[in-house]
């Protein structure tokens, strides 16, 4: 499947997630993280920040056949992606792209960054699939998870990350190969092209999320 | 078949403007169109009004204006409820609910049981099995170089050849794929973006068609938080 990824589109969103994320009232964003803090403490499950996508509360399933929550994500930094197994060349570029990241980091913060990927597939992609594509692109690292869902769990959290995707007769997918880093709050800070070979826009936003 | 507002949508098929191909050796024959097949389904006759906007979000206060996750709204959410109540005038209640997000007008559907409908699923109600193109072109033309001054109740108008009232004239409508494609694979696989950037080169050689350039490219142009002082949504529901 060929991707169509809206470059400009894409410039657009970081400028107003940028933009949005520094005119958020101070006071609130304080309020927010001193909650946060209080209750992890405490190990009672918090309410996420406004802005997060921990708010979406659809329930996926893992590879390892586990029930699945974006706010499982929570309190580490996230480099996401949306791929489907099937898929012959974008998807496992973009993984590839995303182990570049992995590796990129210093060996003492590897562990300390969650990778999520989310299947396009309801229907193909089952857990055993996913466990399968891990296998195959030497996937073992605890950090990582690879999930699938119900379509509209999937609609969701593409029209939360702005992926356009369609699925076309051949029961392929048409869609967008993009890469997002969230906070350890669930916020997108960054997103960029899967296919583009230069990584250090994201390595860059996950090292200043991890300092 | 209509029932508790919803009317059933015989299966059928249509043509999506962007599928039709004209022959590039003879610019004025259009090449044979794949048609897009669309199963039965049910469907709100009428778009969501306020009314039955404020029951759902008297019921889930998780939508109230004052509770709603910044993730799934812009800053306009349900700006029309602006009195004191922070609730509809009385006089709107049975107009369309406006100044609704995706995330939204999905909940809505979601909590009675439905979804929204797919771009297909809507795109084939309006051409109404091609039955009063003609009368159906003009009308959206109008309401689109004129939109609303203010919006009139749902229901204002006579119902169409499948008993569905108001999808042409009254408000633009959220999708359940809005964030899809709209160019053809072949176009995008080619690097060929006339359809978009070249000025009069879309193609589209007719009025409906350039009707449908407006709406598939007012969908592509949307995110899932954003609001619109004329976007709204009606609710669909699988036959199953």
């Amino acid at each position: 499947m060929k991707n169509h990824v809206m470059k400009n589109h894409l410039k657009i969103n970081l400028l107003l997630s940028l933009l949005f994320t520094y005119t958020l009232p101070a006071i609130a964003e304080n309020h927010e993280h001193e909650h946060h803090h209080q209750n992890k403490q405490d190990s009672v499950i918090f309410a996420p920040s406004s802005d997060s996508v921990f708010n979406i509360t659809d329930q996926w399933v893992s590879a390892d056949g586990k029930p699945f929550q974006l706010g499982h994500l929570s309190g580490k930094p996230t480099v996401v992606a949306m791929i489907y197994t099937s898929c012959q060349y974008v998807c496992p570029l973009t993984v590839q792209n995303i182990k570049r990241i992995e590796r990129a980091l210093p060996a003492n913060q590897v562990d300390k960054v969650n990778f999520a990927i989310f299947s396009f597939d309801s229907e193909r992609d089952t857990p055993a699939k996913l466990a399968e594509f891990a296998k195959k692109h030497s996937i073992t690292s605890p950090s990582w998870v690879l999930a699938q869902g119900h379509a509209s769990a999937v609609r969701k959290l593409a029209v939360t990350l702005g992926i356009k995707y369609k699925k076309v007769q051949s029961g392929d997918y048409e869609h967008d190969a993009t890469i997002s880093i969230l906070d350890s709050h669930g916020i997108i800070k960054y997103q960029s092209d899967a296919m583009n070979k230069n990584i250090d826009g994201a390595t860059g936003a996950l090292k200043t999320l991890l300092h | 078949m209509r029932v508790d507002d919803m009317v059933l949508v015989p299966k059928g098929s249509f043509t999506p403007f962007f599928l039709k191909k004209v022959d590039t050796n003879n610019s004025s024959v259009p090449a044979t169109s794949p048609a897009t097949s669309v199963d039965a389904f049910w469907l709100d006759a009428t778009p969501v009004t306020n009314r039955k906007f404020l029951a759902f979000v008297n019921k889930h206060p998780e939508w109230h204006q004052s509770n709603i996750k910044k993730i799934f709204t812009d800053s306009h959410y349900l700006e029309h409820w602006k009195n004191a109540q922070g609730s509809a005038d009385s006089a709107d209640l049975d107009k369309p609910v406006v100044n609704v997000s995706w995330f939204a007008a999905a909940a809505y559907c979601e909590a009675q049981d439905k979804r929204l409908p797919s771009t297909d699923e809507w795109e084939y109600t309006l051409t109404d099995n091609d039955r009063d193109t003609d009368n159906l072109q003009k009308q959206i033309m109008a309401w689109y170089s004129v939109p609303n001054k203010a919006l009139p109740v749902v229901g204002s108008k006579p119902a169409n050849g499948f008993g569905i009232l108001d999808m042409a004239g009254l408000i633009w409508e959220w999708t359940e794929d809005f964030n899809s494609y709209m160019a053809p694979p072949d176009s995008r696989n080619s690097g060929d973006k006339t359809l978009f950037c070249g000025s009069g080169s879309l193609n589209a050689s007719n009025l409906g068609d350039y009707a449908a350039f407006m709406r598939y490219s007012y969908r592509e142009s949307l995110r899932g938080n954003f609001t619109g002082k004329n976007l709204g949504f009606r609710c669909a529901k699988d036959t199953k």
